[in-house]
């Protein structure tokens, strides 16, 4: 599974960062870095990657 | 198509005076009615269980945001702005109007914030007793959002007046709206005419004309977006930071869980959120015939989405009726969802995540007496709270 930023949508919430930190991190400017872009299917990542997803208060992330 | 016509619930009007006060037992019969009905009073179908809400604030073609009002005249007045508009439309007048109040642009005012959120907590704690709502509630968030755009003496007096009256004509058009409107038009006119030599040097809203004048944004935006921080960042906000030392000090066991773990202050904020949702009812506009948990509700219909019953759906959240503040609802709906998802949600994080962190290490305990509500259309908040005694930690 991959990971999608829509990035103009993204506004730094840091949301996602909590849920799967090992995935993304806000940089210094507070710009999101996909460390992991693709996550395979039914892992401990996948998982992670789906709670970052669910909770991005403006729906910048998706799995597809 | 066999899809039945959403339960009609005859006689309930969503904005009468006894709903707004409390309006937690109504949700729970509406939610347990169906996760949509229809309330012929108030020309709406109600969305009541969290995932409809989620999924329609997520569906911005299904569900139009040019009728978030529930009365003609306001959202005729809302035109052109992020708040009332579709994408792609709103695509670019929201990047406008949050490029100030991001998370990543606001890093900056985090030590501000909670600087004066301490003093204001330490002056409070020592006075031994005080009236959270005016001494708190109110004053911490406008000064907040008047030191951000730069704001004069004279217009911190009036925002209070004009954020409520601007969050009170979003309603139907009942009398607190009637009344509401030549508050709200005042506030309208001076964004009209406001020009950056009325704002402090170096703010936030000096920034903004400094934009318009070198194109960044279209020209006439900048009165506009000064109209929506003040508009919606106020009446909201205040909303929320009485509701923390309402339930703080109803739940002084949530409160000694704080004090012992600090990590819990975001988590504390999220159920204070869910918990009581300032915003009572938001509305929608359904673009086409769409189906809704069965029910077909008709194209052309205004919706109202009634975050507070979504965020106490047992759907969604164990023991939904609980308080506590260790359950982080991260996903609570009260901040809205999606690409019209609250613009100010991170200043407002930074301004209750200071409040809470404060009261956790100054207070051991809150008595409060009885709160005292009055009926607002739109925001749900308490008017006076006494707080009888500070424990102090």
């Amino acid at each position: 599974m991959r990971i999608e930023l829509d990035r103009p949508r993204c506004e730094g919430h840091g949301l996602c960062e909590e849920e799967a930190p090992a995935l993304l991190h806000l940089d210094d400017e507070g710009e999101l870095v996909l460390d992991r872009d693709e996550v395979a299917e039914g892992t401990p990542e996948a998982a992670a990657a789906s709670a970052a997803v669910r909770v991005c208060p403006v729906a910048a992330l998706r799995l597809a | 198509m066999s899809t039945k016509a959403p339960i009609a619930v005859g006689d309930l009007d969503l904005f009468s005076d006894e709903v707004l006060v409390d309006p937690y037992p109504t949700y729970t019969a509406l939610r347990e009615t169906a996760a949509v009905v229809h309330l012929p009073v108030n020309d709406v179908y109600a969305l009541t269980r969290y995932d409809v809400i989620r999924d329609a604030l997520a569906d911005t073609e299904t569900f139009s945001s040019a009728s978030i009002g529930f009365n003609p005249m306001v959202n005729e007045a809302l035109q052109g702005t992020s708040l009332a508009s579709d994408p792609p439309v709103h695509t670019q007048l929201r990047a406008t109007l949050s490029a100030n109040l991001t998370p990543r642009s606001l890093r900056g005012l985090k030590g501000q914030i909670e600087e004066k959120a301490d003093a204001l907590v330490a002056e409070l704690v020592e006075s031994g007793s005080f009236e959270a709502i005016d001494a708190l509630g109110r004053v911490f968030p406008i000064q907040v959002v008047a030191d951000l755009i730069g704001f004069t003496d004279e217009i911190r007096a009036t925002m209070l007046r004009w954020g409520q009256a601007a969050m009170e004509v979003i309603g139907p058009m009942n009398q607190r709206t009637a009344e509401n409107f030549p508050v709200a038009g005042e506030l309208y006119a001076w964004c009209s005419q406001v020009s950056a030599d009325d704002l402090a040097p170096g703010s936030v809203g000096r920034s903004i004309f400094e934009a318009e004048a070198r194109g960044e944004i279209p020209p006439n935006t900048a009165g506009h977006i000064i109209h929506q921080y003040l508009g919606a960042g106020v009446d909201t906000t205040v909303a929320a930071i009485g509701n923390i030392v309402a339930l703080f000090g109803q739940h002084p066991d949530q409160l000694a869980l704080i004090r012992k773990d600090h990590a819990l202050v975001g988590s504390a904020f999220n159920e204070v959120l869910r918990y009581w949702a300032p915003v009572h009812a938001w509305g929608r506009r359904v673009t086409r015939d769409v189906e809704i948990d069965g029910a077909l509700v008709p194209a052309g219909s205004q919706v109202a989405i009634l975050f507070g019953a979504g965020n106490r759906d047992p759907r969604h959240y164990d023991a939904p009726d609980t308080f506590d503040v260790t359950r982080n609802p991260v996903d609570h709906l009260s901040f809205g969802y999606g690409p019209h998802g609250c613009a100010g949600q991170g200043l407002a994080r930074l301004e209750a995540h200071a409040i809470i962190g404060s009261l956790a290490t100054r207070v051991e305990r809150l008595v409060v007496g009885e709160a005292r509500r009055v009926p607002s259309n739109i925001t749900r908040s308490i008017d006076a709270l006494p707080v009888l005694e500070v424990v102090p930690a």
